[in-house]
Protein backbone atom coordinates (compact mmCIF):
# COMPACT_ATOMS: atom_id res chain seq x y z
CA UNK A 1 0.00 0.00 0.00
CA UNK A 2 3.18 2.29 1.26
CA UNK A 3 4.67 1.26 -2.14
CA UNK A 4 1.76 2.34 -4.11
CA UNK A 5 1.41 5.29 -2.80
CA UNK A 6 5.06 6.89 -3.31
CA UNK A 7 4.58 5.62 -6.76
CA UNK A 8 1.70 7.98 -7.02
CA UNK A 9 3.25 10.49 -5.55
CA UNK A 10 6.54 10.25 -7.54
CA UNK A 11 4.23 10.02 -10.93
CA UNK A 12 2.30 13.37 -10.11
CA UNK A 13 5.71 15.28 -9.19
CA UNK A 14 6.83 14.04 -11.94
CA UNK A 15 4.18 14.89 -13.97
CA UNK A 16 4.19 18.56 -12.62
CA UNK A 17 7.41 18.73 -13.98
CA UNK A 18 7.70 17.94 -17.27
CA UNK A 19 4.55 17.87 -18.88
CA UNK A 20 4.30 21.88 -19.24
CA UNK A 21 3.13 22.87 -22.51
CA UNK A 22 5.00 25.53 -23.97
CA UNK A 23 4.33 28.84 -25.51
CA UNK A 24 5.47 27.80 -28.98
CA UNK A 25 6.01 24.84 -30.54
CA UNK A 26 9.16 25.05 -32.23
CA UNK A 27 8.93 21.97 -34.70
CA UNK A 28 12.55 21.34 -35.92
CA UNK A 29 13.83 24.21 -35.75
CA UNK A 30 17.15 23.89 -33.27
CA UNK A 31 18.12 21.48 -35.89
CA UNK A 32 17.34 22.71 -38.76
CA UNK A 33 19.00 26.12 -37.69
CA UNK A 34 22.15 24.56 -36.74
CA UNK A 35 22.82 22.29 -39.84
CA UNK A 36 21.85 26.37 -41.89
CA UNK A 37 24.77 27.39 -40.02
CA UNK A 38 26.57 24.81 -40.19
CA UNK A 39 26.24 24.23 -43.55
CA UNK A 40 24.91 27.18 -45.02
CA UNK A 41 24.18 25.24 -48.71
CA UNK A 42 20.76 24.75 -50.71
CA UNK A 43 19.65 21.82 -48.62
CA UNK A 44 19.74 23.59 -45.41
CA UNK A 45 18.38 26.85 -46.53
CA UNK A 46 15.61 24.48 -47.73
CA UNK A 47 15.25 22.39 -44.84
CA UNK A 48 15.05 25.61 -42.76
CA UNK A 49 12.62 27.18 -45.19
CA UNK A 50 10.44 24.13 -44.37
CA UNK A 51 10.57 24.16 -41.24
CA UNK A 52 9.73 27.89 -40.78
CA UNK A 53 6.46 27.04 -42.83
CA UNK A 54 6.25 24.39 -40.54
CA UNK A 55 6.11 26.19 -37.22
CA UNK A 56 3.94 29.22 -38.63
CA UNK A 57 1.15 26.73 -40.00
CA UNK A 58 1.48 24.22 -37.25
CA UNK A 59 1.39 26.22 -34.28
CA UNK A 60 0.64 24.22 -30.83
CA UNK A 61 1.72 26.39 -28.56
CA UNK A 62 -0.19 27.84 -25.81
CA UNK A 63 -0.32 31.23 -27.15
CA UNK A 64 -1.63 30.17 -30.45
CA UNK A 65 0.70 32.23 -32.09
CA UNK A 66 3.57 32.59 -34.42
CA UNK A 67 6.72 32.61 -31.50
CA UNK A 68 9.24 35.99 -32.08
CA UNK A 69 11.31 36.65 -34.44
CA UNK A 70 10.19 33.31 -36.99
CA UNK A 71 8.54 35.74 -39.93
CA UNK A 72 11.62 38.00 -39.75
CA UNK A 73 13.78 35.50 -39.99
CA UNK A 74 12.01 33.34 -42.54
CA UNK A 75 11.68 37.25 -44.33
CA UNK A 76 15.49 37.17 -44.45
CA UNK A 77 16.12 33.73 -45.46
CA UNK A 78 13.25 34.26 -48.53
CA UNK A 79 15.38 37.65 -49.42
CA UNK A 80 18.49 36.10 -49.58
CA UNK A 81 17.32 33.66 -51.65
CA UNK A 82 16.10 36.72 -54.21
CA UNK A 83 12.41 35.93 -53.47
CA UNK A 84 12.52 39.39 -52.51
CA UNK A 85 8.54 39.75 -52.48
CA UNK A 86 7.60 36.95 -50.60
CA UNK A 87 10.43 38.06 -48.23
CA UNK A 88 9.03 41.85 -47.25
CA UNK A 89 5.67 40.10 -46.91
CA UNK A 90 7.47 37.99 -43.88
CA UNK A 91 8.96 40.92 -42.53
CA UNK A 92 5.61 42.86 -42.30
CA UNK A 93 4.08 40.36 -41.10
CA UNK A 94 6.24 40.35 -37.97
CA UNK A 95 5.67 44.04 -37.35
CA UNK A 96 1.58 43.34 -37.41
CA UNK A 97 2.05 40.50 -34.95
CA UNK A 98 4.66 42.26 -32.65
CA UNK A 99 4.11 45.79 -32.81
CA UNK A 100 7.74 46.24 -30.64
CA UNK A 101 9.53 44.82 -33.88
CA UNK A 102 9.11 47.69 -36.45
CA UNK A 103 11.79 50.02 -35.41
CA UNK A 104 14.22 47.29 -36.84
CA UNK A 105 12.08 45.54 -39.00
CA UNK A 106 11.58 49.07 -40.93
CA UNK A 107 15.02 49.30 -41.00
CA UNK A 108 15.44 46.03 -42.64
CA UNK A 109 12.88 47.17 -45.03
CA UNK A 110 14.80 50.66 -45.93
CA UNK A 111 17.61 48.43 -46.60
CA UNK A 112 16.00 46.54 -49.44
CA UNK A 113 14.75 49.67 -51.31
CA UNK A 114 18.36 50.20 -51.91
CA UNK B 1 11.18 -1.62 2.95
CA UNK B 2 13.70 -1.61 0.92
CA UNK B 3 11.83 -0.74 -1.78
CA UNK B 4 10.05 2.13 -0.78
CA UNK B 5 13.24 3.34 0.34
CA UNK B 6 14.85 3.47 -3.04
CA UNK B 7 11.75 4.32 -4.95
CA UNK B 8 11.99 7.37 -2.95
CA UNK B 9 15.23 8.29 -3.51
CA UNK B 10 14.63 7.54 -6.85
CA UNK B 11 11.79 10.70 -6.66
CA UNK B 12 14.15 12.84 -5.07
CA UNK B 13 16.83 12.38 -7.60
CA UNK B 14 14.29 12.87 -10.24
CA UNK B 15 13.00 16.03 -8.78
CA UNK B 16 16.71 17.52 -8.07
CA UNK B 17 17.04 17.24 -11.44
CA UNK B 18 13.71 18.92 -12.75
CA UNK B 19 14.22 22.30 -10.11
CA UNK B 20 17.90 24.56 -10.21
CA UNK B 21 19.54 24.69 -6.86
CA UNK B 22 17.33 27.22 -5.41
CA UNK B 23 19.27 30.45 -3.68
CA UNK B 24 17.67 32.01 -0.35
CA UNK B 25 17.14 35.13 -2.12
CA UNK B 26 13.71 35.89 -3.71
CA UNK B 27 13.58 36.95 -7.44
CA UNK B 28 11.91 40.29 -6.11
CA UNK B 29 15.21 41.34 -4.73
CA UNK B 30 18.04 38.99 -6.65
CA UNK B 31 16.21 40.08 -10.06
CA UNK B 32 14.89 43.84 -8.60
CA UNK B 33 15.52 45.31 -12.18
CA UNK B 34 13.70 43.04 -14.55
CA UNK B 35 10.93 43.71 -12.22
CA UNK B 36 11.37 47.42 -12.25
CA UNK B 37 11.90 47.74 -15.76
CA UNK B 38 9.76 44.74 -17.57
CA UNK B 39 11.52 44.51 -20.39
CA UNK B 40 9.94 42.82 -23.41
CA UNK B 41 12.35 42.64 -26.27
CA UNK B 42 15.88 40.90 -26.13
CA UNK B 43 18.54 41.63 -28.45
CA UNK B 44 20.92 38.23 -28.40
CA UNK B 45 24.49 39.86 -28.39
CA UNK B 46 27.14 37.43 -30.41
CA UNK B 47 28.50 35.07 -27.67
CA UNK B 48 32.26 36.11 -26.21
CA UNK B 49 33.71 33.09 -26.60
CA UNK B 50 36.69 32.14 -24.31
CA UNK B 51 36.93 28.54 -24.90
CA UNK B 52 38.98 26.32 -27.46
CA UNK B 53 35.70 25.38 -28.86
CA UNK B 54 36.35 27.71 -32.51
CA UNK B 55 32.74 27.31 -33.64
CA UNK B 56 31.00 27.99 -29.91
CA UNK B 57 30.16 31.59 -31.36
CA UNK B 58 27.50 30.96 -33.72
CA UNK B 59 26.48 27.49 -32.69
CA UNK B 60 25.89 28.93 -28.97
CA UNK B 61 23.96 32.22 -30.12
CA UNK B 62 21.19 29.62 -32.13
CA UNK B 63 20.44 28.01 -29.11
CA UNK B 64 19.07 31.09 -27.03
CA UNK B 65 15.68 32.08 -28.74
CA UNK B 66 14.05 29.19 -27.76
CA UNK B 67 14.42 29.74 -23.94
CA UNK B 68 13.63 33.19 -24.11
CA UNK B 69 11.17 33.19 -26.26
CA UNK B 70 8.97 30.31 -24.38
CA UNK B 71 9.85 32.23 -20.96
CA UNK B 72 8.04 35.26 -22.87
CA UNK B 73 10.05 37.52 -24.32
CA UNK B 74 10.10 39.17 -27.17
CA UNK B 75 13.52 37.63 -28.90
CA UNK B 76 14.97 40.48 -31.59
CA UNK B 77 14.95 38.07 -35.19
CA UNK B 78 18.19 35.77 -34.81
CA UNK B 79 19.76 35.83 -38.07
CA UNK B 80 18.76 38.96 -39.04
CA UNK B 81 19.70 40.95 -35.98
CA UNK B 82 23.30 38.67 -36.42
CA UNK B 83 23.76 39.76 -40.14
CA UNK B 84 23.04 43.64 -39.07
CA UNK B 85 25.85 42.99 -35.96
CA UNK B 86 28.38 41.86 -38.73
CA UNK B 87 27.57 44.68 -41.15
CA UNK B 88 27.90 47.26 -37.98
CA UNK B 89 31.13 46.01 -37.06
CA UNK B 90 29.90 45.28 -33.39
CA UNK B 91 29.96 41.14 -34.16
CA UNK B 92 32.69 41.44 -30.61
CA UNK B 93 30.43 41.83 -27.94
CA UNK B 94 33.18 41.95 -25.77
CA UNK B 95 33.99 45.43 -26.83
CA UNK B 96 30.17 46.21 -25.37
CA UNK B 97 30.18 45.11 -22.31
CA UNK B 98 31.03 47.63 -20.13
CA UNK B 99 29.81 50.48 -22.97
CA UNK B 100 26.70 52.39 -23.36
CA UNK B 101 24.14 50.35 -24.95
CA UNK B 102 21.25 53.24 -25.88
CA UNK B 103 22.50 52.68 -30.01
CA UNK B 104 21.12 49.02 -29.57
CA UNK B 105 18.16 50.25 -28.15
CA UNK B 106 17.66 52.83 -31.26
CA UNK B 107 18.81 50.54 -33.97
CA UNK B 108 16.89 47.07 -32.95
CA UNK B 109 14.62 48.55 -30.57
CA UNK B 110 15.86 46.35 -27.31
CA UNK B 111 14.67 46.84 -23.80
CA UNK B 112 17.72 44.48 -22.93
CA UNK B 113 20.83 43.26 -24.25
CA UNK B 114 21.83 39.08 -23.25
CA UNK B 115 25.69 38.94 -23.36
CA UNK B 116 26.96 35.11 -22.72
CA UNK B 117 30.39 34.46 -21.93
CA UNK B 118 31.40 30.84 -22.98
CA UNK B 119 34.26 30.52 -20.18
CA UNK B 120 35.40 27.19 -20.72
CA UNK B 121 33.60 24.23 -23.24
CA UNK B 122 36.00 21.11 -22.73
CA UNK B 123 35.33 17.58 -24.14
CA UNK B 124 36.90 14.88 -22.97
CA UNK B 125 35.90 11.24 -23.01
CA UNK B 126 31.97 10.71 -21.69
CA UNK B 127 32.30 14.23 -20.57
CA UNK B 128 31.96 18.12 -21.71
CA UNK B 129 32.68 20.30 -19.11
CA UNK B 130 31.23 24.14 -19.69
CA UNK B 131 31.19 26.69 -17.60
CA UNK B 132 29.34 29.43 -19.42
CA UNK B 133 27.57 33.27 -18.26
CA UNK B 134 24.78 34.72 -18.52
CA UNK B 135 24.32 38.59 -17.93
CA UNK B 136 21.29 40.61 -18.64
CA UNK B 137 21.58 44.65 -19.10
CA UNK B 138 19.48 47.36 -19.29
CA UNK B 139 20.21 49.20 -22.72
CA UNK B 140 18.61 51.99 -20.99
CA UNK B 141 20.65 51.93 -17.55
CA UNK B 142 23.40 50.05 -18.69
CA UNK B 143 22.15 48.03 -15.47
CA UNK B 144 22.71 44.52 -15.35
CA UNK B 145 19.11 42.94 -14.76
CA UNK B 146 19.98 39.29 -14.17
CA UNK B 147 23.42 37.71 -14.21
CA UNK B 148 24.35 33.73 -13.71
CA UNK B 149 27.12 31.56 -13.77
CA UNK B 150 27.15 27.95 -14.47
CA UNK B 151 29.92 25.17 -14.28
CA UNK B 152 27.73 22.62 -16.29
CA UNK B 153 29.19 18.94 -16.30
CA UNK B 154 27.39 16.84 -19.04
CA UNK B 155 27.85 13.74 -18.75
CA UNK B 156 27.36 12.08 -22.74
CA UNK B 157 27.07 8.32 -21.57
CA UNK B 158 23.58 8.67 -20.71
CA UNK B 159 22.29 7.29 -23.49
CA UNK B 160 17.83 8.50 -24.78
CA UNK B 161 16.92 5.08 -23.98
CA UNK B 162 16.57 4.23 -20.90
CA UNK B 163 15.97 0.31 -21.05
CA UNK B 164 15.54 -2.65 -18.48
CA UNK B 165 14.92 -0.44 -15.22
CA UNK B 166 11.21 -1.98 -14.67
CA UNK B 167 8.93 0.13 -12.76
CA UNK B 168 12.03 2.55 -12.92
CA UNK B 169 12.18 2.56 -16.45
CA UNK B 170 9.06 3.19 -17.13
CA UNK B 171 8.47 6.07 -14.73
CA UNK B 172 11.25 7.92 -16.71
CA UNK B 173 10.17 7.51 -19.72
CA UNK B 174 6.82 8.61 -18.33
CA UNK B 175 8.62 11.84 -17.24
CA UNK B 176 11.02 12.28 -20.07
CA UNK B 177 9.76 12.69 -23.64
CA UNK B 178 13.14 11.95 -25.26
CA UNK B 179 13.40 13.45 -28.77
CA UNK B 180 14.77 11.28 -31.24
CA UNK B 181 18.27 13.06 -32.09
CA UNK B 182 18.72 13.07 -35.66
CA UNK B 183 22.68 13.02 -36.17
CA UNK B 184 23.92 12.01 -32.73
CA UNK B 185 27.56 13.52 -34.13
CA UNK B 186 29.89 14.93 -31.72
CA UNK B 187 28.75 18.62 -32.96
CA UNK B 188 24.95 17.33 -32.71
CA UNK B 189 26.13 17.29 -28.93
CA UNK B 190 27.72 20.74 -28.58
CA UNK B 191 24.15 22.54 -29.54
CA UNK B 192 22.54 19.58 -27.42
CA UNK B 193 24.98 20.73 -24.39
CA UNK B 194 24.05 24.40 -24.74
CA UNK B 195 19.90 24.09 -24.91
CA UNK B 196 20.54 22.39 -21.68
CA UNK B 197 22.75 24.90 -20.15
CA UNK B 198 20.23 27.27 -21.36
CA UNK B 199 17.04 25.96 -20.21
CA UNK B 200 18.67 25.06 -16.65
CA UNK B 201 20.30 28.48 -15.67
CA UNK B 202 16.61 29.95 -17.24
CA UNK B 203 14.23 28.63 -15.16
CA UNK B 204 14.72 30.93 -12.31
CA UNK B 205 14.47 34.11 -14.80
CA UNK B 206 11.22 36.03 -14.22
CA UNK B 207 8.81 35.45 -17.02
CA UNK B 208 8.05 38.33 -19.56
CA UNK B 209 5.09 39.77 -20.69
CA UNK B 210 3.98 36.94 -23.51
CA UNK B 211 4.46 34.15 -20.66
CA UNK B 212 1.67 33.94 -18.16
CA UNK B 213 1.44 35.56 -15.29
CA UNK B 214 2.15 34.55 -11.81
CA UNK B 215 1.64 36.97 -9.02
CA UNK B 216 3.45 35.03 -6.54
CA UNK B 217 6.03 34.44 -8.98
CA UNK B 218 8.34 37.52 -7.14
CA UNK B 219 8.39 35.81 -4.09
CA UNK B 220 10.03 32.61 -5.43
CA UNK B 221 13.47 31.78 -4.62
CA UNK B 222 15.97 33.09 -7.83
CA UNK B 223 18.89 30.30 -8.29
CA UNK B 224 22.05 30.60 -6.94
CA UNK B 225 24.28 33.11 -9.25
CA UNK B 226 27.07 31.13 -9.59
CA UNK B 227 26.26 27.31 -9.88
CA UNK B 228 27.77 23.56 -10.78
CA UNK B 229 25.95 20.99 -11.91
CA UNK B 230 25.93 17.43 -13.19
CA UNK B 231 23.64 16.77 -15.83
CA UNK B 232 22.74 14.50 -18.98
CA UNK B 233 20.40 14.27 -21.95
CA UNK B 234 17.98 13.16 -19.97
CA UNK B 235 17.08 16.84 -18.53
CA UNK B 236 14.23 18.45 -20.31
CA UNK B 237 14.89 21.37 -21.62
CA UNK B 238 11.22 22.51 -22.38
Amino acid sequence: MKKIIILTVSVLLLAACSTQQTLYSWGNYENASYNYLKNNDELSTQELIKTYQEIIDKQKGKRGAVPPGIYADYGFILLQANRTEEGKAMLLKEISLYPESKVFIERILKMTEK
Amino acid sequence: MKKPILLLVFTATLLTGCSTMMSVIPKSEAYKGMYAEKPLSILLMPPINKSTAVDAKEYFHSTLSVPLANAGYYVIPAFLSMEILKRESAYDAELFLDTPLKKFGEVFGADVALFTIIHKWDKTYGMVYVDVEYIIKSVKTNEILYARRGQINYNTTVQSNVSGGGLAGALISMAVTVAATAANTAATKYVDVARIANAYTFKDLPVGAYGPYNPEEPNEMAGLKEFTVTLNSQYKTY
